[in-house]
């Protein structure tokens, strides 16, 4: 067996709101991932999956705070190291983050190439700035990014290439985990296309140990991870192989998930797209029992009242529900 | 609509402002209830402090009660000896060698004080001793007046009033222990805020001032605001030749400071024809600009957004894509635009008017013409009347403060990131 | 230079230009459009009381052609042009024979030396309470934002009179007025300049005050929305040093406020007239008070001339300025 890159042991974090409210927007969350592995984590907007990412860097500052848990990564425990040591020996290096809003990542008045001579002095590597220009260049040169790019402001640059250099800027310390929150979402296809195999690209030649794709959009997912996640109201309900999760849903939610979009694959051709009704519970105050159980159309006074505990399918697939995955299946079967 | 109007009424900053500015306006609205009095009209002569004034005469005419206070002869001398007076006495006293120990300026020693002086004092002796410091004949004389004066009020028990003209019969006579109830005196006037230069009731006057310069700053800041929304709009959304013109004309209202080009302006307006109103349309013609930039830009901003291409698609007119796609978006900054002018309105007015060309009017008064007054009559330098001036400069810094939190309030709502 | 680069500053010349003309004749027109005619005005003072209808006429006559009344609006127009490009700006009316270039010069320098450093005194003061204020918050921010709210709220004059007041007529520490004793003369003499330094004070200190809080609270707001910005995020989660992001921040806060600092000394002329006129300070804004009280055309065109230029100058050099320093305005311009 490969050795795990990442592994979380029931991280809790939450936000404390402006009323002081704790909301607990990840609960009890373990997950792992192998060597030259990557996984995709899946949900509706508001599940907890951004918040997952933020959480997974073990650097927090308010309104996000650590409630308990473990981070390891590559056998170290960072989850209890002090701020500042975190900063300089994890972040970046250990654990590297592409954020969301891409677009506005980088410092609209300080050149990429300086901003890399930032990064490289926050973490206290001995090199001229000689060295570190030579060292992005080669960088740039090896990810197919125009090497002028380090000589100008990141306003200079088209969308596109502006999620590409801040990809190329989060992962020039080589870290053993990257977490990319929704890195494509705001680009058109084309760029989309060009920043996915750019990650492909970095896996495959291990300047990436490995990687956490999160994002609303399923079909990329199936297309860039090795293993696909769900979540939803701050916990995993399930997770398999991108395969399985995408033709052999077992969790309800799962399956709302996948049949409301469009995977475009055989076999999915016939599929009815639905959505799945009502909306997710407030966090401030999460529902006793199985979470999902409101909108879950097979839900039962059981379900609503006890908290469901994960059951282990083997292989890495686990799902969190009451029912059996042999009666979900056949469930499933007679309503096609 | 209402959960927009709750947020609003939530945020600490608008509902301090508000609640100050709402003050404001209410006690315009209600004063001249109480206070029936023309604002303009000369009651007193020149600058009299702030304080409770009663008749005299009506004071002399009113049934007296006997109240024995112990500390009244030691006030009643400590009114008539001013610091500077004390100062005099305690030094000739000190001078002369005589035991002012414990004795201070305070009004507890000055009963001691007086005492000392009457047994140490001697006209002739200090004119033949020529003491350090008392030996010209100004310096005699001055302690010689100080001497009088204590004689003088100094004849215990009672007082005689005369009444008539040329009639010396006594009428009645007033002991020092005699005292007068304030609301049974006929006239009694209080004047929280003292008088003007005029002798006009302060408080009256800044009130009907407060009201009149509130007034300028809503004429004012209604027609910057209409005036630079339309701009705005016109401008940033029709864009273009128009865009250039418009903001040519915005530019060179920028060039020429507004405050210059209202000097000038208001100036060719004529002496004659200053009156509030125009001063107040004046103010409104030279501020538009900044609200016809911001708009501008925002409605840029706007103009290639989804919902206004589909109503554009839709054959939808210019006035109507405006009215129902534009103005939505912009509500919000435009309230807060109009605030900001109300307030640099008042502003306006009152800058213009203490330098002498402020409305041209002898009706009412405006904060800015009351500052100008308070200039003109040496209220800050030879008089030293604070209340001349004083309350008008806190009234204007109280009207731009609250109506400056009300706008910080509205942004926190309106633009979540600013919030802490 | 980049092509985009061209255009703009092609078109930026060509409104500055444009705008330049408009407002040289803007200049011209309105004080002229004020009431009261200046040369019966002179007359009247210069003239005995025992002269002739014939004399007066005669006098009126001999002004009218001295300042170029006699000419039509067009000549006196291009009189105007010929006085403003060979320095001289004509006659002043009210204090004849008085070049209104020799009025100018006398008062200028008072109100630089005045505003110049006051302004840029009371920039660098704000900016950095407003950058605390954003940095700090909680405590700090929520006793200084009030505080700093109210006193950008009282007017320049107020301020100007409460000091006046407590400075000057009751502790009697500086002086009531005045930019140096009547009685001296103007000389670089120790004691004529500490007396000039003397009565520096309140001026100064009264325009100071004021602008803190106005910078103070744009500067806060700015560093706010800078520090809520992406890329603060961003930077933090790659680990670099608090104290570097907050220079980012800064920075990128202070850009605009450079703004405020240019569009302030542009306009210091106009500005500084609430505080010369309260403290009788000999400056520009002072002659250009004098001369609207007494409708003296030629010095105010001439001083509004001044401020049109100086603003004009202040915002032409800030549009390059930033088209170079900003890279946010680069973008958004050049392409």
């Amino acid at each position: 067996m490969a050795k795990y890159m990442l592994e979380v042991k029931d991280l809790t974090t939450k936000y404390i709101t402006r009323n002081r409210e704790d909301v607990y927007s990840v609960d009890h969350v373990s997950l792992t991932i192998e060597e030259g592995k990557s996984l995709g984590i899946a949900g509706e907007s508001g599940c907890g999956k951004s918040t997952l990412a933020l959480s997974l860097m073990g650097y927090y500052f308010p309104p996000l705070h650590y409630t308990s848990g473990s981070i390891i990564i590559d056998g170290k425990n960072i989850s209890g190291m002090d701020p500042d040591t975190v900063r300089k020996n994890v972040l970046g290096s250990e654990v590297a983050y592409i954020p969301q809003a891409a677009m506005n990542a980088m410092n609209p008045t300080r050149k990429v190439g300086k901003f890399i001579e930032d990064v490289m002095k926050a973490h206290e590597i001995k090199m001229s700035k000689k060295e570190i220009r030579q060292m992005a260049k080669e960088r740039f040169a090896l990810l197919g990014l125009p090497v002028e790019a380090l000589d100008k402001y990141s306003v200079e640059l088209s969308g596109g290439m502006r999620q590409r250099v801040v990809i190329a800027v989060s992962t020039i310390l080589n870290p053993k985990v990257l977490i990319a929150d929704e890195p494509s979402s705001a680009l058109d296809v084309t760029s989309q296309k060009m920043v996915i195999k750019m990650l492909k690209d970095m896996m495959a030649k291990g300047l990436v140990k490995s990687m956490i794709f999160i994002t609303h959009e399923l079909p990329l997912l199936y297309n860039v991870t090795d293993d696909i996640m769900v979540m939803y109201a701050g916990q995993i309900v399930e997770r398999g192989s991108a395969k399985e999760m995408v033709f052999d849903p077992v969790h309800p939610y799962s399956r709302g998930l996948m049949r409301s979009i469009l995977v475009p694959e055989e076999g999915t051709r016939d599929v009815k797209l639905t959505a799945i009704p009502g909306t997710p519970p407030n966090l401030k105050h999460p529902p006793a029992g199985c979470r999902f159980a409101e909108r879950c159309r097979y839900a039962t006074p059981n379900c609503r009242d006890y908290s469901v505990p994960m059951t282990d399918l083997g292989g890495g697939r686990c799902y969190r529900c009451n029912f059996s995955a042999e009666e979900l299946r056949e469930v499933y079967q007679r309503e096609d | 609509m209402k959960s927009t109007l709750r947020n609003i009424f939530h945020s600490p900053r608008f509902v301090v402002g508000f609640v100050i500015f709402m003050a404001m306006v209410l006690t315009v609205l209600i004063y001249p209830y109480f206070v029936p009095r023309d604002p303009l009209v000369s009651i007193g002569k020149g600058f009299l402090a702030p304080g409770t004034y009663l008749s005299v005469y009506d004071a002399n005419n009113t049934s007296t009660y006997r109240i024995d206070l112990p500390e009244a002869a030691a006030n009643r001398m400590g009114s008539l000896l001013t610091a500077e007076d004390r100062k005099t006495m305690l030094d000739f006293l000190t001078v002369m060698g005589a035991d002012t120990e414990g004795l201070d300026l305070s009004d507890d020693s000055v009963n001691d004080l007086i005492a000392l002086w009457k047994s140490s004092y001697d006209e002739e002796n200090v004119r033949t001793s020529k003491y350090e410091g008392f030996s010209t004949k100004a310096q005699r004389n001055k302690l010689k007046r100080l001497d009088t004066k204590l004689s003088g009020s100094d004849s215990a028990g009672a007082m005689t009033v005369v009444s008539g003209e040329g009639d010396a019969a006594e009428s009645r006579a007033v002991a020092d222990t005699d005292y007068v109830k304030v609301n049974e005196v006929a006239n009694a006037l209080n004047l929280p805020l003292g008088t003007d230069n005029f002798g006009r009731d302060m408080l009256t006057e800044l009130v009907s001032a407060t009201g009149t310069s509130l007034i300028i700053g809503l004429i004012a800041g209604t027609i910057a605001t209409l005036l630079g929304l339309l701009v705005g709009l016109l401008a940033g959304y029709v864009g273009g030749l128009l865009d250039d013109i418009l903001m040519f004309i915005a530019n060179i209202f920028t060039v020429i400071p507004g405050f210059v080009l209202l000097i000038l302006i208001y100036y060719s307006v004529g002496q004659e024809a200053r009156g509030v109103t125009t001063c107040a349309i004046v103010i409104g013609l030279t501020s538009w600009v900044w609200t016809a930039r911001s708009v501008r830009s925002q409605v840029i901003s706007l103009r290639n957004r989804d919902h206004v291409n589909l109503s554009k698609l839709s054959g939808h007119s210019l006035f109507r894509i405006i009215i129902t796609d534009i103005l939505p978006y912009i509500a919000s900054y435009v309230v807060m635009a109009f605030i900001l002018q109300v307030s640099s309105g008042i502003l306006a007015e009152a800058q213009l008017s203490l330098l002498g060309l402020g409305p041209k009017t002898t009706v009412v008064p405006t904060l800015g013409l009351m500052m100008n007054w308070a200039k003109l009559f040496g209220a800050y330098t030879s008089s030293n009347a604070w209340w001349a001036y004083f309350p008008v400069i806190l009234v204007i810094a109280l009207t731009s403060f609250s109506l400056n939190l009300m706008n910080t309030g509205l942004d926190q709502v309106f633009n979540p990131t600013l919030r802490d | 230079m980049s092509k985009g680069m061209r255009k703009y500053f092609k078109k930026k010349i060509f409104w500055f230009v444009i705008t330049f003309i408009a407002a040289v004749i803007l200049n011209f027109i309105l004080p002229r459009l004020m009431p009261g005619d200046p040369v019966n005005a002179i007359v009247g003072k210069s003239v005995s009381p025992g002269a002739s209808q014939e004399q007066i006429q005669e006098q009126i006559a001999f002004y009218k052609q001295q300042f170029g009344l006699d000419k039509s609006i067009f000549g006196q127009f291009f009189d105007f042009v010929k006085n403003a490009v060979n320095g001289t700006f004509g006659v002043s009316y009210s204090q004849y024979p008085r070049t209104v270039s020799d009025i100018i010069g006398s008062g200028i320098w008072w109100t630089i030396a005045l505003q110049l450093p006051a302004i840029l005194v009371g920039w660098i003061l704000g900016n950095v309470l407003g950058a605390l204020a954003a940095y700090l918050r909680k405590a700090f921010d929520k006793v200084l934002m009030p505080v700093s709210l109210f006193f950008s709220a009282i007017p320049a004059f107020g301020m100007a009179v409460i000091l006046l007041v407590i400075f000057a007529v009751n502790l009697k520490v500086a002086p009531v007025n005045g930019a140096y004793d009547a009685g001296l003369i103007p000389k670089f003499t120790p004691s004529f300049i500490a007396n000039v330094i003397w009565h520096y004070q309140l001026p100064f200190w009264s325009i100071v005050l004021i602008s803190i809080g106005g910078q103070a609270v744009g500067m806060r707001s700015m560093s706010i929305y800078e520090l809520n910005a992406d890329y603060v995020k961003y930077a933090r989660f790659l680990g670099i040093k608090d104290r570097r992001i907050v220079r980012y921040v800064f920075r990128n806060a202070m850009l605009p406020q450079v703004t405020g600092l240019a569009m302030s000394i542009g306009s210091m002329v106009g500005g500084a007239l609430v505080a010369e006129t309260i403290f009788s300070y000999p400056g520009l804004g002072m002659a250009m008070y004098n001369a609207i009280v007494s409708s003296d055309y030629p010095v105010i065109s001439a001083t509004t001339l001044i401020i049109t230029i100086m603003v004009l100058l202040a915002s032409f050099t800030l549009d390059i300025i930033y088209a170079f320093i900003d890279p946010r305005v680069k973008a958004a311009q050049f392409d």
